[in-house]
């Protein structure tokens, strides 16, 4: 009984059994959790957890003088959602927005929705108007969990204070495990101020959810299943690995690595997949898909086998599902999602489970039979040839400055080390071609959503979580234009962040397909006639150094000093209009049938793009 | 193909939102859905009628079973199963029809008149959809329907197969 008794003593709370408010239990929670900084917009209904926030950093600061629980203030709740998001992409661990009701929490959807598109977990935690006056249409009132119920992994409506505790504690489990995702708290204000005795401990039922999380973690390879798929492997010349997100998630980059090197397989991966394996490594084929390298691309056309690790045949991988590695006589599919199993492409092998245990208990399946990669030597000098014959190129005889050539010229200098944040649209697709990543959690990019805007608020979140790396926002014109408050954000807190606007006055990308596909009616997407002088913005937010490139012999010197300089900085390069984004595999269109521009190799003797039917394009 | 899926629901403010919302922002139908608790207070039984190929059902429900407070779901079609609903029938009766219709119920046995009053007739009865059908089928060719309410379709497995609910073994 006394041992029992101070194995308790050990594992309670030490606050457990005081009377907290509901407020200081929010934060007291976020604590306990680990969170070390939280973005957000204060308001009406989330006073109380502001004033909670405030006093623990007072009772609690460090030694140093700083403070515990650092809240970081956006110019719109759209950035803080993104900077928790940014947070959580580049650290592994769950990114906080706090923010009130109504408008403060509807502007949190959109980067609700991108984290579960993506795949990111974040919690929002959004007051909300008072139990009483819920449904009164009172003033900045929103029905937040409707709203959310759609586009997060999940969402809790505080209803009873008593649970309170255990549902904050609950989502943050929800928001890590498994596939992870967004959670919404909305938490009304009155209980924000209710008195509360704190537990320290508790979660809430979810069956469901836990007993399906324990099938994953407990699923294990059988011999069965690995001697299928190492017949496969053996029968097969030119085996391929299609590696997306999930390895990322998963933390499976290593055993990816361990994997494909020990038998000897190409690996290519998808926009949100790149950094799941180092690019420069000679097996690398970079990423494949609608923009992916031509040589990642045709690699897929000549597999007789590819394995899919945590990917997920996306519309821009898999455009045409039945077009796909068409010449691939096995299909073999690791997830952590049973959805995802079959919901595009049919597969002839999967199995579901922890990706990172999967592909060790494979790699030493395989090892022990004593397969490895040295008879794929034809196929290896088969992708040496299609990365040299078909290698990324673009116009480097050009007076403007080519975008590309930026890109090569920053990737010079950090060699892959550095974190990328983007917005979407061109420069997006340029910085996921022409950079190196040689580890996860490098690369912050809006994937699923598409959502512009997203790169400099993600890069301020991402300072925070990694202040040791150099962190680089490339964007374009319209994509900072999203969030370009958070330009101030940036100064406020004096983060060393670098940005980069690839400016092309214009929707570079949008113009690139009414180019392709609407003989060229460049309808709204022109801003040539716009006035901003975007260096003057980031002058008058404080930067104190901002610079416009618009000579290309200035552009090694400009970038060296950009790059070398200690604070934040802000690079502004005038690039050619016209630039464009290859190759392309336009919509509707098979892989054999990309587009790879004047300056790639194609295999098509002529590959003048074809008009593609309004039905098709998206 | 119409199917009936059973889930099993954690009883949460908000969660019949969460699956009609999931059905709706994937494109799937929803023919009929019923949901009431069950003998545990905290669980609660929905029965869903949709249509659909076997892979478009699959798509269904993996993804309900994504949803966090689903505990269990099965398609009970793909099973030996029981199935009912509940009629709610008020017709509008000529006195030249009276026999007819007394001898329409002795052909339904399962249809009972719950109130009648003066050249109306209200009626209960439970079936099978297709069962449903054919009574009121039979029916609007003697009186004149003028309105009903259908409860959707429940759904059980015959013999001892139960939907059970996953053991909460707590958080690890």
């Amino acid at each position: 009984m006394n041992a029992q008794l101070e194995i308790d003593d050990i594992t309670t709370h030490p606050l457990a059994g005081t009377t907290l408010s509901g407020a200081d239990i929010v934060v007291q929670v976020l604590a306990d959790e680990g969170v070390d900084v939280v973005f957000g917009y204060s308001g009406g209904a989330i006073l109380p957890v502001y004033d909670a926030v405030f006093r623990y950093n007072h009772d609690n600061v460090r030694a140093d003088g700083s403070e515990p629980l650092p809240l970081i203030v956006p110019a719109n709740e759209q950035g803080a959602g993104f900077m928790a998001a940014g947070y959580a992409r580049a650290s592994g661990k769950v990114g906080v927005a706090l923010v009130t009701s109504g408008p403060g929490a509807t502007n949190t959807v959109t980067p609700v929705r991108d984290s579960m598109a993506d795949s990111i977990p974040i919690v929002v935690i959004c007051g909300q108007v008072p139990t009483a006056a819920i449904g009164t249409d009172a003033f900045q009132e929103a029905p937040v969990s409707s709203i959310m119920a759609s586009c997060a992994k999940h969402v809790f409506l505080v209803t009873d204070a008593s649970k309170l505790e255990a549902t904050l504690r609950t989502a943050f489990e929800i928001a890590r495990t498994g596939r992870p995702g967004p959670v919404v708290v909305d938490i009304p204000k009155d209980i924000q101020n209710v008195p509360l005795v704190f537990a320290g401990e508790g979660r809430l039922p979810i069956p469901g959810y836990r007993a399906r999380l324990r099938a994953i973690d407990e699923a294990a390879l059988d011999d069965d299943a690995c001697a299928r798929f190492f017949a496969e492997l053996d029968r097969a010349s030119r085996p391929l690995i299609y590696a997306g997100g999930g390895v990322i998630a998963g933390t499976a980059a290593e055993a990816l690595r361990d994997f494909a090197h020990a038998f000897g397989i190409p690996v290519t991966t998808t926009l949100m997949g790149i950094g799941a394996y180092d690019t420069t490594e000679p097996l690398s084929l970079h990423m494949l898909g609608m923009h992916g390298t031509a040589f990642a691309n045709y690699a897929i056309d000549d597999c007789d086998f590819l394995l899919a690790v945590g990917s997920r045949f996306d519309d821009r991988v898999a455009g045409v599902p039945a077009k796909f590695a068409p010449h691939s006589k096995f299909l073999a599919h690791l997830d952590i999602d049973p959805a995802e199993i079959d919901k595009v492409k049919r597969v002839d092998w999967h199995h579901l489970g922890d990706l990172s245990r999967a592909l060790s208990r494979l790699r030493a399946f395989g090892l022990a039979r004593g397969v490895d990669g040295a008879r794929l030597a034809p196929w290896h000098a088969e992708i040496a040839y299609l990365k040299s014959r078909h290698a990324m190129n673009y116009d480097r005889d050009a007076t403007l400055i080519q975008p590309c050539a930026v890109i090569e010229e920053i990737n010079r200098l950090t060699k892959g080390e550095a974190i990328i944040s983007t917005g979407v649209g061109q420069h997006q697709m340029w910085a996921a071609q022409y950079f190196d990543f040689r580890e996860p959690r490098l690369w912050l990019t809006s994937g699923s959503m598409g959502t512009m805007g997203f790169g400099l608020p993600a890069a301020i979140g991402a300072q925070f979580a990694r202040r040791d790396r150099i962190v680089i926002d490339i964007d374009g014109d319209a994509s900072i234009r999203m969030n370009l408050g958070e330009l101030e954000t940036v100064t406020t807190y004096d983060l060393p962040v670098k940005i980069v606007v690839l400016n092309n006055y214009g929707d570079g990308m949008v113009r690139q397909w009414q180019k392709l596909f609407f003989k060229g009616r460049f309808s709204a997407s022109d801003k040539s006639l716009h006035k901003k002088d975007f260096v003057k913005a980031a002058q008058a937010d404080g930067f104190p150094w901002a610079v416009r490139l618009d000579k290309r012999e200035d552009l090694a010197r400009v970038i060296a000093e950009f790059i070398a300089f200690k604070g934040p900085a802000f690079l502004e390069v005038v690039i050619d209009p016209d630039a464009g984004v290859y190759p392309m595999v336009g919509p509707g269109m098979s892989y054999a049938e990309m587009i790879t521009g004047d300056h790639i190799h194609s295999r098509l003797p002529d590959a003048a793009p074809r008009e593609a039917s309004p039905a098709e394009m998206f | 193909m119409r199917r009936i899926i059973s889930m099993l629901l954690q009883n949460e403010a908000g969660v019949l939102g969460r699956v009609a919302g999931m059905f709706s922002a994937r494109g799937y139908n929803i023919d009929s859905l019923t949901v009431a608790p069950t003998h545990d207070a905290s669980v609660s039984r929905l029965t869903l009628v949709t249509a659909g190929d076997d892979a478009v059902i699959s798509q269904i429900i993996k993804q309900s079973r994504k949803l966090i407070d689903v505990i269990e779901i099965a398609d009970i079609t793909s099973r030996a199963h029981l199935e009912c609903e509940l009629l709610m029938v008020k017709v509008e009766l000529a006195q030249d029809a009276l026999s007819a219709f007394v001898a329409c119920l002795r052909r339904h046995p399962r249809a009972q008149v719950l109130d009648i009053s003066a050249g109306v007739r209200t009626i209960e009865f439970t079936g099978t959809g297709a069962e449903v059908n054919t009574f009121l089928a039979d029916l609007g060719d003697i009186a004149s329907i003028l309105e009903l309410a259908r409860s959707g379709t429940a759904a059980l497995e015959p013999g001892e197969a139960v939907l059970a609910p996953a053991v909460e073994t707590g958080p690890r």
